[in-house]
């Protein structure tokens, strides 16, 4: 049960902390996002500055080369060394010039196409001009200049025409895009630059910032897409953008994302130290309100508990005035209620338990806690005792067995006549009986409901006897009846007490039942005055009794009058 | 203005040193040049060789001026043999040079009129530069038949004065795509009536790579 309840308890703690791990890791998946393409964006739009810069750039050093070129070619020393044919003097003339203008290579074409001279060496003369299309531009009188590869070098090279004054031979002058290049361009933006040509996988990288691992992956990410994106070098991811330089040239700039996200990493640390410590926060919050919630209900569980062994002597204290309060409160009001249906039932038990020995009123009187009741007082009574004419004898002849049969259907034929008139049954005596009316409980006609009680006996008592008698027993039925006042309370000592009546009129009532002959219900004078309306009775007589100094007149109730009229007067005399 | 007088020393030379042997009936060429579309082409050379032995050349020395920083005239045919001055008529000095086959030669720097003229004596093209003006460029065609004219812009040319007989027509122009050889046209000359001969000349595009600047043009005369 406490198990569960710590189950419980933990799993609220999980539940709020999992949500709020939740909250705070999608926003930080968000943030986190959003800081990448802020990130992509901003390298983006730097590699597309910087590749503009770039372009720019070697537009006007393409413009500074054709204008060098074209000064060179003006040298008339160079038209006539050409137009003489005379290539040594040509080729000198070329590494003269190219020293002039510091550019790395410088070409004489022949208008045919084929290089007179090249300052790379003389071995290159006769050979092909690597770019043709350079030559068919410059004779069309376009400004021929674009990136050219020349083996495994990549120049940047310009064409103009040697006049004399029509044109005589192509001179081309170039300078070289290397490794040192790339670098300048790199102090210059920061970016990593690599100028690639070829399609497919021809694509050879010329020159570049990056290291031959990395060059040769660049190769194939140019190749398989000539655009921007994004290329996995050593040092992370690195967005790429490819900016054509020339016809089949191209520059590839890089920049790792690493180093763009850089600046948003301590941003998202800092994020991410707050979702941790909210995490915390949200731990004890969860931990505090989970035990908030768990207190109460592990108080109310140990009431249940309590009250489930039998202990309604129960309240939980719960100071909450929500839901769990309430809960609470309507805990106890059941156990309250559980309580004083215990208590109610007690009582009963226990007045059941006083029934059996004791009269109902005074078993009432008792359960309900009126001790007062026991209390000694004198209360003016009527008291009737009854007993068997001839038991003694009976008692002795007979098997106990009979005996205690007979007793036991005297006793359950006379007990309910006893509380049907609500007498109190004072005590057995065997076959004796007394019992008395108007207390504990007041009752407005003692003397009536004594009389009626007594004709019902007898009356019960003579059907039961004439079995007895059928078999043998002499027995009969004799009542006395008395009114008076009695000292009644409790008497006897601890461990067995009895309610007693004691007082004259008992032992009147006593030897008016010792009086009376079978049949016979004997009241004295003052119980006949009470209840002559209601009684057939004849007098007996004034009759001498032990412990009695006069004589006590005596009358015999017959029975009830069926119609209960007005006593005629004058009938009954005293 | 100049282009007549030089025609005009031409039929002078003609006239005084060709000795014609039909003289008394000569007959005459109308040719016409005209380009791919029609256009006339002016500064174009047409020249009649005879079928038989080689007619004597003109000796008469001929004039390429350099007025205002152009070469004047653009086209000058000349016959083999003729020496041909290089007047500046400029007030600054002019650098001419031709590095052609044809003649190669060198006027540095110079004003006035150099006192030796140059003697063209191979036939052929030669292209006339000065070295310090990109844009100069003029041309001397020089011809082995005295039978010679230069189109007017209206791509017109009169070769007069000739003695009847069988001829073949060439023309040249600086910017002609195919040889001068193969225009040649065969043409039959008769007393009276000039005969006619019309040329139609595929021409590369006229892409002279520096042009005079506007202010060079301004001065001068």
């Amino acid at each position: 049960m406490g198990l569960h309840f710590h189950r419980f308890r933990s799993r609220l703690v999980v539940v709020f902390l999992g949500l709020f791990a939740l909250i705070q890791a999608t926003g930080y998946v968000a943030v986190s996002a959003f800081v990448r393409a802020s990130a992509r964006h901003t390298v983006d739009e730097e590699l597309r500055l910087a590749s503009t810069l770039f372009a720019r750039q070697l537009e006007v050093r393409t413009q500074q080369l054709v204008a060098a070129t074209r000064l060179l070619s003006g040298d008339f020393a160079l038209k006539t060394a050409v137009a003489t044919s005379d290539h040594a003097t040509t080729a000198s003339v070329l590494e003269n010039h190219r020293r002039r203008v510091d550019a790395d290579v410088l070409m004489l074409a022949a208008l045919d196409g084929h290089i007179v001279a090249d300052t790379q060496g003389p071995a290159r003369r006769g050979a092909e001009f690597p770019a043709p299309r350079l030559l068919a531009e410059a004779e069309a009188g376009r400004d021929a200049s674009d990136v050219v590869a020349i083996g495994r070098h990549l120049y940047q090279l310009a064409v103009v025409p040697v006049l004399a004054p029509e044109p005589i031979a192509w001179l081309a002058a170039g300078f070289a895009i290397d490794d040192r290049t790339a670098a300048d361009l790199r102090r210059l933006s920061g970016l990593q630059v690599s100028f690639v040509t070829g399609h497919d996988a021809g694509v050879v990288v010329h020159a570049s910032t990056l290291g031959a691992a990395d060059r040769a992956t660049l190769a194939r990410g140019v190749a398989g897409a000539r655009a921007s994106g994004v290329l996995d070098l050593d040092g992370g991811e690195h967005l790429v953008r490819v900016e054509p330089v020339g016809r089949d040239a191209v520059v590839v700039l890089q920049r790792p994302l690493a180093e763009a996200l850089a600046p948003y990493d301590r941003m998202l640390l800092i994020l991410l130290t707050v979702a941790a410590a909210g995490v915390v926060l949200a731990l004890l919050g969860a931990v505090l309100v989970a035990r908030r919630v768990s207190r109460p209900v592990l108080t109310l569980a140990r009431g249940a508990r309590r009250v489930a062994a039998g202990d309604f002597d129960v309240a939980v204290s719960v100071s909450q005035r929500d839901e769990l309060g309430e809960l609470a409160a309507t805990f106890n009001d059941m156990v309250g209620g559980l309580r004083e249906r215990e208590r109610v039932r007690d009582e009963l038990e226990r007045t059941a338990k006083l029934k059996r020995f004791f009269s109902p009123q005074l078993a009432d009187a008792l359960s309900a806690g009126d001790e007062s009741l026991l209390a000694s007082h004198r209360r003016h009574i009527t008291v009737v005792f009854c007993d068997l004419r001839g038991f003694t004898a009976f008692a002795e002849a007979a098997d106990p067995e009979d005996v205690m049969r007979l007793l036991h259907a005297y006793h359950a034929t006379i007990g309910p006549l006893v509380f049907a008139q609500e007498g109190t049954l004072e005590r057995f005596t065997g076959d004796g009986l007394m019992v008395f009316f108007n207390d504990p409980v007041p009752c407005p006609d003692p003397a009536a409901r004594a009389v009626r009680m007594a004709v019902a006996m007898r009356d019960a008592v003579a059907g039961l006897l004439e079995e007895w008698r059928r078999r043998g027993h002499a027995l009969g039925f004799g009542t006395g009846i008395a009114m008076g006042d009695a000292t009644i309370g409790r008497i006897g000592f601890e461990g067995r007490f009895d309610y007693a009546a004691i007082g004259t009129v008992t032992n009147l009532s006593a030897r008016l039942c010792q009086e009376a002959r079978d049949g016979q219900i004997l009241v004295s004078e003052p119980v006949y005055a009470e209840v002559e309306a209601l009684v057939e009775a004849k007098p007996v007589g004034a009759l001498p009794l032990r412990g009695f100094a006069r004589p006590v007149t005596v009358f015999d109730v017959l029975g009830l009058r069926t119609e209960p009229a007005a006593p005629a007067a004058g009938e009954v005399t005293p | 203005m100049r282009r007549a007088l030089v025609a005009l020393a031409l039929a002078a030379a003609l006239a005084l040193l060709v000795p014609n042997p039909a003289v008394t009936e000569p007959g005459g060429v109308e040719a016409i040049v005209k380009d791919e579309r029609g256009k006339p082409v002016a500064d174009a050379v047409v020249s009649l060789t005879a079928a038989g032995a080689p007619a004597p050349l003109p000796r008469a020395a001929a004039v390429m001026d350099q007025q205002n920083k152009e070469f004047v005239p653009f086209v000058l045919p000349v016959a083999v043999g003729t020496p041909v001055t290089f007047p500046n008529r400029d007030n600054i000095r002019h650098h001419v040079y031709s590095f052609s086959p044809a003649k190669r030669f060198e006027l540095p720097l110079y004003i006035g009129t150099p006192a030796a003229p140059v003697v063209f004596d191979k036939p052929g093209s030669a292209v006339l530069g000065c070295n310090i003006h990109d844009w100069m460029v003029g041309h001397v065609y020089v011809l082995a038949t005295p039978y010679f004219a230069k189109t007017s812009p209206e791509g017109r040319a009169r070769i007069a004065e000739i003695a009847p007989g069988a001829y073949e027509a060439r023309v040249w122009h600086p910017r002609l795509k195919t040889e001068t050889e193969r225009t040649t046209t065969p043409v039959t000359v008769a007393a009276g009536e000039p005969a006619e001969v019309a040329f139609a000349v595929a021409l590369k595009p006229d892409r002279r790579p520096i042009r005079r600047p506007a202010y060079e043009g301004a001065q001068g005369n």
